[in-house]
């Protein structure tokens, strides 16, 4: 009866303490975009509840823009209905702006901010301090058909240059075969055409804007870059290239019709897997370059992020560090293997040497670390953001630019009327731009 | 006291119009309450309302149903319920509460007023501070309370220039208030017209919209979605017909608008409320709402917090921040006038300075709060709440007390100082109204309704009670002399004043109208018309806005500077002042 009345103590003192604690357990709310990292990462959130019983996780997953509108009016409205939300690096530093973010330089529980690639953690923060966790990031890089180029009796520089690739392009291109020496974005659109097209400016010296917010899209440089841009896709790009963006890049490039592709690093797993009928002769090397010190190359992150409206801060970093820390890439890779980790974030992922043998892992490192969103190209400039200029109205802008460009490939513009419109539609909307946000 | 009919009639000439029912041959024709209300109800609160239904979280398909049942019952309450008593009395509510209902209650009634039309008042001086304050590079205010000293600033500036315009302008500002309806209107469709493109953009990636469908898929959607800020459900079919209902209440059911329906030759002009109710109420909340949503997407903020100033910025350019400005005085200033006026009837003995200097004071300091003109629908719905009581006792005096053999006027006959009926009644209504609200068992819009049934059978019962059924024979009699003396001086007065509108046809006056008209609302509209329908891409929408932006704001100064001249010209032809109008053609009005 004794052994009895010992032995049901701890149990009903166990039974206790996990109500007690699921009681008083802190319940943060995470609204995410429903992409298959973030699902990943609801399936292994048991892992951090286990080693933190006093915190409760809820999801909330919604498409791209209506997390934006949710969460804009949450925070703008103070009403602490998240405690995490998923952000992209354009949206990170106009909010840190806006103080609607809470700085993560104090990230509890040993994270190793030092260890964060130190572009993405540049393209994450404001005025220096890190405002969202990366849980992912990408650059852009050149992809590439070793056997084409074989056959060719060309190689393919760790660095290309924007000539060789014209030339690489022109000695590739195979109508009979179907064959489109190069293929780019050409779909207009601020994160389809434009985000290569701008990048492709930074290499060639352009900028959206001077020192003082004047565009500066009518620049000799812009027209340098829309021409070679032109030239590559209408001489050697794919037919209806206006009308492709990474989606219909990408299966071209699977199904053998693209012998060079500019585009994200994120690729490189979908080139090599299962549905590729070339996965086994894709190279890759850096975007290229036009000898002026910058590629071609964007950078991308998404990241968690802490709202000011919350009012569980403290769980809601003990969240954000588990999320974004090394052990969690660690556990990633022990349930569902090394080519599922998200990639992009963290220094000490690349040096793993299991991950080294992921074949673009390297020339990924290479390309994020390449990328400066603080200076993205040759020129000093008052914004940041590589792809993209880090204002609320640019997405507008840089998509009525984007279909001018657009024009340019179907033969309905010439480059200076694309670029002379460009110039007038940036100068419009910036007047109203900074008449609102001066 | 001397009682002579002589020294009567000469009293009665002496007493301010406002305190004797209006004369027959000054009541109006259906087309000038048709043009009144359309004026009344287009104003910089449809910028606040409309995004108040996206924020609560209305649907799509709630909004177009709701709004139109809401406003059809809102326009009936006018015909049924305001007109026939505004009608039957030819007096003003003020005037009404005064003579029937006493001392005291009147006093309550306008203090009431004072702080209400005040909070209006101070809302609507903040719309335009949110417009002022782009041109003063001051950052956006996202909080309830100012968050930026220069924009409390710029706010209380504002007002203070507003309560001075108020107070020595009152009538040019009114005056100018009269033709900036149909350019409101046109401004507030073409706004939305203007957004909807960029905001399809935002959400489909293309600028075009083939079909209503693909409208209401649109504004489905990215504005009107059925979840509110927080997230969850939003306000559904009923709420919103009771947020259309409600939003005038204090006007339909708490009586208020007697003091215009009261110069209606029929009852059945408060059915002419319908363009206010159907335009301003239901197309402006409608095209305000997209302009925000819009607006919103575009500055990555939330609707919740985008300010109108951006918001009309964003949908008419320059012309945004005359439309904001203009719309935020127009109704200001009217709002500030009545809070003046009643605040002097509160404290008849204090200097008419000092009273409009302390209302002056609530309103800067209201001003500088955005808190007041976020919260503008919820605070009309309560104001409907405190005032219907007293539309529920003149229903029950005109309509019911007839019937049941009672006196309407019985307070007057019997000659008290106050009516303690009313006042009680008043008190049980409001412990009733916030009582049902604390419960929760009803929406807070629809509580008018049970309070003003309690008010009805409340005041019926105790002012039976009081003596409303006795019979007062000398009193009566002095009514009726007084009755007879008021129509006498209004024989008088209807053989001196001209009382058959000229109507101005000199080809200089066609020219002006044709002028306005043609270039002040016809070409923005058309513009506005291209930007929506001929904007293929994005880049073509900028070219066509820009276009619409840059020509629109000459229209309007055009259209004010025309429209300005033919009120004048109109009005020296109604004073007679042929000589500086030219050659004119009178005819009878339509």
């Amino acid at each position: 009866m004794k052994t009895t009345r010992i032995t049901s103590m701890p149990i009903a003192c166990l039974a206790l303490s996990t109500i007690f604690s699921a009681a008083m357990a802190d319940t943060i709310t995470i609204a995410t975009v429903d992409n298959g990292d973030m699902v990943r990462m609801q399936g292994l959130t048991e892992h951090f509840t286990k080693a933190n019983p006093d915190i409760t996780v809820e999801w909330v997953t919604l498409d791209e823009n209506t997390l934006r509108q949710r969460a804009t009016t949450d925070i703008a409205t103070g009403g602490g209905q998240f405690d995490v939300v998923t952000i992209g690096t354009y949206e990170a530093s106009i909010w840190a702006a806006r103080d609607w973010l809470v700085p993560l330089d104090d990230l509890p529980g040993g994270y190793d901010i030092g260890d964060l690639l130190p572009s993405i953690r540049a393209g994450l923060s404001y005025d220096g301090v890190l405002y969202a966790a990366p849980f992912y990031g990408e650059s852009s890089f050149t992809m590439y058909r070793t056997d084409l180029f074989e056959e060719a009796g060309l190689e393919m520089p760790e660095e290309p240059t924007w000539d060789f690739i014209k030339e690489a392009a022109s000695a590739l291109t195979d109508r009979e075969q179907g064959i489109s020496g190069v293929c780019l974005r050409g779909k207009a659109g601020w994160g389809e055409n434009m985000a290569l097209v701008t990048s492709m400016a930074n290499s060639f010296g352009a900028k959206w804007f001077d020192m003082n917010w004047q565009p500066q899209l009518d620049s000799e440089a812009w027209n340098n870059a829309l021409t070679t841009y032109a030239e590559l896709l209408s001489k050697y790009g794919p037919v209806d290239a206006s009308s492709r963006g990474y989606q219909e890049n990408l299966a071209l490039f699977q199904q053998g019709q693209c012998a060079i592709w500019i585009d994200a690093t994120a690729a490189g797993q979908f080139v090599m897997n299962e549905d590729s009928t070339v996965a086994d002769s894709v190279g890759f090397a850096m975007a290229p370059d036009n000898g002026l010190g910058k590629r071609a190359n964007w950078l991308w992150a998404w990241a968690l992020a802490i709202p000011t409206s919350t009012d569980r801060q403290e769980s809601a970093k003990k969240f954000v560090a588990w999320a974004t820390s090394k052990d969690y890439l660690a556990l990633v890779a022990e349930t569902d293997g090394w080519a599922s980790v998200p990639p992009g974030t963290r220094k000490s992922l690349y040096e793993n040497p299991e991950y080294q043998k992921v074949p673009f892992a390297a020339m990924t490192l290479a390309s994020i670390e390449a990328a400066d969103p603080t200076a993205p190209t040759v020129e000093e400039v008052p914004y940041t953001g590589v792809q993209f200029v880090a204002f609320p109205e640019f997405t507008g802008i840089a998509t009525a630019v984007g279909q001018q460009f657009a024009n340019v490939l179907e033969d309905a513009a010439t480059i200076e009327d694309a670029l002379k419109n460009s110039q007038w539609v940036t100068e419009k909307q910036m007047v109203r731009v900074e008449m609102l946000n001066r | 006291m001397v009682d002579t009919a002589t020294d009567q009639g000469r009293s009665i000439a002496e007493m301010d119009d406002e305190l004797l029912p209006v004369p027959k041959h000054r009541l109006h024709g259906p087309k000038h309450f048709l043009g009144l209300y359309g004026a009344e109800h287009v104003a910089a609160t449809e910028f606040v309302i409309g995004a108040a239904f996206v924020a609560m979280g209305a649907s799509i398909q709630d909004i177009l149903l709701g709004l139109l049942i809401g406003n059809t019952l809102a326009a009936m309450s006018f015909w049924l319920i305001t007109a026939p008593i505004a009608v039957k009395t030819r007096l003003s509510l003020y005037t009404y509460i005064e003579y029937h209902l006493g001392d005291l209650t009147s006093r309550i009634y306008n203090g009431a007023n004072v702080l209400i039309f005040a909070a209006i008042s101070a809302a609507m001086i903040t719309v335009s501070a949110t417009a002022v304050r782009v041109l003063f590079d001051i950052p956006p205010q996202i909080y309830p309370y100012p968050s930026n000293l220069a924009f409390a600033a710029i706010a209380a500036s504002a007002s203070v220039i507003a309560v001075v315009v108020a107070y020595y302008g009152f009538n040019v500002v009114a005056e100018f208030a009269t033709i900036c309806t149909p350019w409101l209107m046109v401004m507030f469709t073409a706004g939305g017209m203007v957004l909807i493109p960029a905001l399809n953009e935002t959400l489909t990636g293309y600028t075009t919209l083939a079909s209503f469908s693909e409208f209401v898929n649109l504004a489905g959607a990215t504005v009107f979605t059925g979840i509110n800020a927080e997230g969850k459900p939003g306000i559904g079919l009923v709420e919103v017909i009771g947020f259309a209902w409600a939003a005038n209440t204090f006007a339909h059911f708490g009586l208020v608008d007697m003091a215009m329906l009261r110069y209606a030759k029929k009852s059945v002009y408060g059915l002419c409320t319908a363009t206010g109710m159907m335009f301003g109420h239901y197309v402006a909340w409608i095209s305000a709402a997209l302009m925000g949503a819009a607006t919103a997407s575009m500055m990555k903020l939330s609707i919740a917090v985008v300010s109108p100033g951006d918001v009309a910025y964003y949908a008419l350019g320059a012309t945004g921040f005359v439309i904001v400005i203009i719309a935020g005085w127009t109704t200001a200033n009217p709002n500030l006038y009545r809070a003046g006026l009643a605040a002097q009837a509160v404290f008849p003995k204090v200097p008419r300075q000092k009273v409009t200097l302390a209302v002056g004071a609530v309103v800067v300091v209201g001003s500088c709060f955005p808190f007041i003109y976020r919260q503008i629908l919820p605070i009309l719905a309560y104001a409907g709440l405190v005032l219907v009581p007293i539309g529920g006792i003149v229903f029950a005096e005109q309509h019911l007390f007839p019937r049941l053999g009672l006196k309407s006027n019985w307070h007057r006959l019997k000659g008290l100082k106050d009516n303690k009926p009313a006042l009680i009644t008043w008190a049980i209504c409001l412990v009733f109204g916030f009582g049902l609200n604390a419960t929760g068992i009803l929406y807070f819009v629809y509580l008018f309704l049970p309070t003003w049934m309690v008010a009805i059978v409340c005041y019926t019962v105790l002012a039976k009670a009081a003596g409303a059924g006795e019979s007062y024979p000398e009193a009566e009699q002095r009514e009726q002399e007084f009755n007879r003396k008021v129509e006498e001086y209004h024989a008088r007065l209807a053989a001196t004043e001209t009382h058959v509108p000229v109507k101005d046809t000199s080809t200089l006056t066609k020219g002006i109208r044709a002028v306005w008209i043609l270039v002040g609302l016809v070409v923005p509209a058309v513009l506005a018309w291209r930007v929506l329908f001929n904007s293929p891409d994005l880049y073509a929408y900028y070219v066509n806005r820009e276009m619409f932006y840059s020509v629109t704001i000459w229209c309007t100064l055009i259209y004010f500077v025309f429209a300005w001249w033919d009120l004048q010209r109109s009005k020296a032809m109604q004073r007679g002042d042929h000589a500086s109008t030219g050659p004119m053609q009178a005819a009878p009005a339509m």
